[in-house]
């Protein structure tokens, strides 16, 4: 597998990993936030969003229809989905594309559930690997205590329940997230992951991410065309801030 | 003189079973009683045909049948249905979809099935889901790995009938041709009869080619229902019988 700068696309991704409640979807929105203010092309994906699959997977999670092969199987159709009609060609636009999960979430989440491993890495053998893959390692128990605080009510899957941990779908969380963050650390070295201190403060890491991506891309490369205009994702447009002119000095 | 009829019953015992490539997680392959008989080939090759009459001969014999087909999942067949109709999926995609479907078939129809002790008889396998892909330019040792989660069947007849002789037989059961079946999405002619006769060609020559890998039966489909259904049977019969 090669990265999107060996394949020779103009364009470099850039994914976040770890943990449910390891910061990382508030690390990714940030980094996006200053490419977009920077005026540079980006493109952000999420796991499990293409819309095509997604009544199928909904349907199939609601009724608890799956195995571990067949969660494999959906996802991989999912991210497949994503990575044809929207990865590859704004990558091939020369877009920097930020990526909430990518192959790694599969790689570790379908081991955990008992797939072999290799079949999975081959079910994933078409995606090219991200430039740069950050990975927020956050202490199991700081990430459970994010996610278990409030005493949300735990999907099935996402509780790992279908590997019958435990019958309690919270104690059954704890051991499936231990789990999965032993799978992450052990790929970790193989596939570069930039490992940040997911227990810090918010702007600490921020800057980290900021600094490593100016370091590791050429920003510049990225740049919108001046016109037309940047103008903010329409989802991400906050309400019109009151402008008050100042006085002229 | 009349025999009994129960002992005209074989009873089959289990044989050893095996999975293409990595398999499913957690199936016990031990003590599959059952057989799994796959007919291969292109639409108006005869498939449905032989399955029914396989059916009757063998509910005939005492033997329980299920069957399975592609496309026929609980979990995605809606849904792959819609995608297909729109033609919005691409290749990695679909083949994915396709292989969730097949996935789903086997884990609850196929292997209960073969636990159960029944024959299950299979329209089509991954041989056609892999041709399909790979006559669409899809990597051919991908398609292996996806599909090592696949049962190898006891036997696997493929009905070989030339494309000049299915465009007769689409035209007389439908009077069009299909879109998928014509290969209209490689954009190999404009012409929809020039595509299916391509495609067909393409497809018959790939499937010689995994005929090779997966050393299945290539039955000539041009003879009548009944000659080549006593071919199947007597086949069948000897898998039943443990030979």
């Amino acid at each position: 597998m090669k990265t999107f700068a060996e394949l020779n696309f103009p364009g470099r991704l850039v994914a976040v990993e770890g943990l449910d409640g390891s910061g990382k979807s508030t690390q990714i929105y940030l980094l996006k936030r200053w490419l977009e203010l920077e005026g540079l092309k980006v493109y952000f994906s999420e796991w499990n969003s293409s819309e095509l699959v997604k009544s199928a997977t909904s349907k199939a999670k609601k009724r608890e229809l799956l195995t571990p092969t067949t969660f494999s199987l959906i996802h991989a159709t999912d991210f497949a989905d994503r990575y044809e009609r929207h990865l590859v060609p704004l990558l091939r636009a020369g877009y920097i594309v930020l990526c909430d999960r990518y192959i790694f979430t599969a790689f570790a989440r379908d081991v955990v559930r008992g797939c072999p491993p290799e079949w999975v890495r081959g079910l994933y053998g078409f995606a090219g690997l991200p430039d740069l893959t950050f990975f927020f390692k956050a202490d199991l128990e700081v990430s459970l205590h994010r996610i278990l605080e409030g005493r949300p009510q735990l999907k099935y899957f996402e509780a790992g329940m279908d590997l019958r941990l435990s019958t309690d779908p919270y104690e059954s969380f704890r051991i499936f997230q231990g789990r999965i963050l032993e799978q992450y650390l052990a790929m970790s070295t193989e596939f570069n992951f930039l490992v940040l201190d997911a227990n810090q403060l918010v702007e600490k890491q921020q800057a980290v991410v900021r600094q490593l991506v100016a370091q590791r891309l050429d920003l510049s490369a990225f740049r919108r065309a001046e016109r037309p205009p940047p103008r903010p994702t329409p989802s991400l447009r906050r309400p019109a801030a009151k402008v008050v002119e100042e006085p002229v000095e | 003189m009349r025999h009994a009829p129960q002992n005209q019953i074989v009873i089959p015992s289990p044989t050893a079973r095996r999975f293409y490539g990595h398999g499913i997680p957690g199936v016990d392959l031990e003590n599959l009683a059952g057989r799994l008989i796959v007919v291969e080939g292109a639409d108006g090759s005869g498939r449905s045909t032989q399955i029914a009459m396989l059916v009757e001969w063998l509910e005939g014999s005492g033997h329980a049948t299920v069957q399975v087909g592609l496309k026929r999942s609980t979990l995605v067949s809606e849904e792959l249905e819609r995608a297909q109709e729109g033609n919005i999926l691409s290749r990695s995609t679909l083949s994915l979809f396709y292989a969730t479907d097949f996935a789903d078939q086997i884990e609850n129809i196929i292997l209960p099935g073969l636990k159960a002790g029944f024959v299950v008889l299979a329209d089509r396998y991954i041989y056609t889901l892999m041709a399909r892909d790979m006559v669409r330019g899809m990597d051919e040792a991908w398609l292996k790995n996806l599909y090592g989660i696949a049962l190898e069947p006891d036997a696997v007849f493929y009905l070989n009938v030339p494309p000049e002789e299915l465009v007769q037989r689409s035209f007389a059961k439908n009077t069009a041709l299909d879109y998928w079946e014509s290969g209209m999405d490689l954009g190999l002619s404009r012409d929809m009869f020039d595509s299916f006769m391509k495609y067909q060609t393409t497809m018959q020559q790939t499937f010689r080619h995994l005929q090779t890998t997966y050393g299945f039966t290539i039955v000539d489909g041009m003879r009548g229902a009944e000659a080549i259904n006593a071919d199947l049977r007597k086949k069948i019969s000897a898998i039943l019988a443990g030979k």
